[in-house]
């Protein structure tokens, strides 16, 4: 006879793609790298999302350029999820996207128990409209305090300031570069490579990497307790894992190879 | 994924004579990742490390040496074989920095599914065999507690179940020390750990071991965590901060029988409500002893062979309920009702050995420790196992799993021999002779 029908009681934990679509994004393949990225990393978000039985992994997608429009405004559970290429042309509507995802951040219309949610902010350009409006509506919002932000800075005209507003300061800015958890060995522009900073990625293969980490060892971190180091650091409400180690790859000094 | 070892590639160790080829990524997380490789004919799996987790655990490769020369405790370890570093050649082919090292293993067998499917209800499994998992877990624990080691970070994710045995595969023992030294890094995972290492008053060893092993018994056989109670309820936003206080500040056992302030929720929690009443007294007593007085005070815990014990004792009292055919442990003496329909469950069949009583339901079995109280319970082994007729599964017999004969005496004063592989039908017998000693059948 079978195991009675229960399982455990889980959780929804939100995770929401903010992703710059201005004009720039058409140039040098960006756009479509960033499109293959996302769908290249679901099978393995999907996986994660079936051995975390604790949480129902919910995707939702921002665009912005003009404006900001919900790509996906539905929250999608991951194995359903088709992902619709993003277009680009326009402006940077960055305040605008971060006010759009705000209003998502209160209950309701988030449930009254969640797992901390997870929003990527992805841009290679700066914002063009009112960016600190749109933080500071997003941080208003307890949910928003609560999230696991990351971003991910393509090219190399990416505004980080910016990006590290929307993430929050970084704890360990004052360490030297060495201690950082995570950092292994690479240092893009003299910073050690942190989850708590921007994450650059000059190259396609780097933001597939970045986009695979978010998508599965964040997720996994944030929708279930990880395997916990002595040591290991204490920021924030959910350590976040080690990033992709930095592989060996000839071709890393010699610039961008698609934008 | 990326992999950092070259796929398709043929690599030399130290050490080693024969080279190694890397035939296809497996998986990764955030240690590392694992490859499927072969050396001559020979399949096996190969870990290998990223720099940051060694970097993070510099006692890695000294505890790796220790865990392989010892060897498993028993066989349902993947255990590390040989530790492997790159040559000098090798090394340039490997796609990081520093390359590292990684172990040797054991591929996982085809049919073993992760602890989390079952976790997330989309396992197909008896009660039975979640009840043979459960103990196989505990007799794992058992055997490396016994060689003076200790696990440190069990949780469902290292942990692999085969559901049509119940039998287990307890992965990722990298983190595997000598009990009391505390040559590692890992603390365990937020949910597993004992309360005192996860607010950092002691260190992992093999009494928060206990501590693991009895949530991960208690989550294989309710399919809910022990801890997750009214006090869950309470927190919005389930984050680190509020793990701490659920499992380390504040942590309240949900059928602690003096504080009910983190009963179960019935409809957020309604796994912990179903799945409880189902089992034992004496199988409760220990999760009693383990989450309440053992929480703060881990020498109280449930010990390895007190799971064994009540665990085997269990699979023992199973019947099937004659109405719906689910799976019961009623009290031995008493007649009791079946949880699923809340019928009345007939007095069972039992088979007496010298030692034990054994309810005669299908799929039951009859050991070595039924007959000698100084054998320790062993569930590999059976000697006789109750099984249902092929076509008229009303009818049971009891199949001589046994190398020697069996003599019979049946209702009608025949006595008849039972070779090994043969089955006789239950209901026309009175006691059998066995070479490890008589079972009376007592109806």
């Amino acid at each position: 006879m079978p195991f009675p029908n229960v399982r455990l009681s889980n959780r929804p934990l939100h995770f929401i793609y903010i992703c710059d679509c201005s004009g720039s994004m058409a140039a040098e393949g960006k756009m479509q790298a960033l499109n293959q990225a996302i769908r290249q990393s679901l099978p393995g978000m999907a996986e994660v999302a079936r051995q975390n039985p604790e949480a129902r992994v919910l995707v939702r997608a921002v665009s912005f350029a003009d404006r900001a429009n919900w790509h996906l405004a539905e929250p999608t559970p991951v194995d359903q999820l088709d992902w619709r290429d993003l277009q680009a042309g326009g402006i940077t509507a960055m305040g605008e996207a971060l006010e759009l995802v705000a209003g998502q951040m209160q209950s309701p219309p988030m449930e009254e128990r969640a797992l901390p949610p997870v929003l990527v902010l992805i841009s290679d350009g700066q914002p063009t409209d009112d960016f600190a409006a749109g933080l500071g509506a997003l941080m208003r919002q307890p949910w928003a305090q609560k999230a696991v932000r990351l971003a991910i800075a393509m090219g190399h005209d990416a505004d980080l300031e910016v990006l590290q507003q929307f993430i929050g300061p970084d704890p360990l800015a004052n360490l030297p570069a060495g201690e950082v958890p995570g950092a292994s060995g690479q240092m893009p522009r003299g910073m050690a490579k942190s989850p708590r900073r921007p994450l650059q990625a000059s190259n396609a293969t780097a933001l597939a990497q970045y986009i695979q980490w978010a998508s599965t060892a964040v997720v996994g971190a944030a929708s279930m307790p990880a395997s916990r180091m002595a040591g290991s650091s204490r920021e924030g409400n959910i350590p976040l894992p080690d990033l992709p180690p930095t592989l060996m790859d000839p071709t890393d000094d010699v610039g961008p190879l698609v934008w | 994924m990326t992999w950092i070892l070259p796929e398709g590639a043929t690599l030399r160790f130290e050490g080693l004579k024969e080279p190694i080829q890397i035939q296809r990524g497996l998986g990764g997380g955030s240690q590392g990742q694992v490859y499927a490789v072969a050396i001559g004919d020979e399949q096996l799996a190969l870990k290998w490390y990223f720099p940051a987790c060694l970097a993070r655990d510099p006692h890695l490769e000294h505890r790796l040496g220790d865990s392989i020369r010892l060897g498993a405790p028993n066989n349902d370890f993947l255990w590390p074989m040989a530790l492997l570093r790159p040559t000098p050649e090798s090394r340039q082919r490997i796609q990081l920095a520093e390359a590292g090292f990684g172990y040797l293993m054991a591929l996982r067998p085809p049919g073993f599914i992760g602890a989390h499917a079952h976790a997330g209800g989309n396992l197909e499994i008896s009660l039975r065999n979640v009840l043979r998992a459960s103990f196989f877990l505990a007799n794992g624990f058992h055997e490396l507690h016994l060689k003076g080691l200790c696990y440190k970070d069990i949780s469902l994710g290292n942990l692999f179940l085969e559901p049509t045995s119940g039998r287990v595969l307890i992965c990722d023992n990298d983190n595997v020390d000598v009990d009391g030294r505390d040559l590692g890094s890992v603390l365990g995972t937020p949910g597993f750990m004992a309360p005192e290492i996860l607010l950092g008053q002691a260190r992992p060893g093999a009494s928060s071991d206990l501590f693991s092993l009895a949530v991960l018994i208690f989550r294989l056989l309710t399919r809910h965590d022990p801890l997750k109670g009214q006090l869950e309820l309470a927190i919005r936003c389930l984050d680190e901060p509020a793990r701490r206080r659920l499992y380390g500040e504040d942590p309240v056992f949900i059928f602690d029988p003096r504080d009910p302030r983190n009963r179960p929720d019935p409809i957020e929690h309604a796994a912990a409500l179903i799945t409880w009443p189902i089992y034992p007294e004496r199988l409760k007593a220990l999760f009693e002893q383990t989450f309440c007085s053992g929480l703060h005070q881990p020498n109280r815990r449930a010990l390895t062979g007190q799971w064994m014990h009540a665990i085997a004792q269990c699979l023992d009292q199973r019947v099937l309920c004659p109405h719906c055919q689910q799976e019961n442990f009623p009290e031995p003496g008493t007649p009791g009702r079946c949880w699923a329909c809340g019928r009345a469950l007939p007095a069972a069949v039992l088979l007496q050995t010298p030692v034990a009583q054994v309810a005669a339901a299908a799929d039951n079995s009859l050991h070595p420790h039924h007959f000698d109280p100084v054998l320790s319970h062993d569930l590999h082994h059976p000697l006789a196992e109750v099984v249902a007729h092929p076509t008229d599964p009303a009818i049971l017999g009891l199949t001589n799993h046994s190398d020697a004969p069996w003599s019979a005496d049946l209702n009608d004063g025949q006595r008849v021999t039972v070779p090994p592989g043969k089955t006789c039908n239950l209901s026309a017998l009175l006691r059998l002779h066995t070479a490890a000693g008589p079972v009376e059948v007592i109806r």
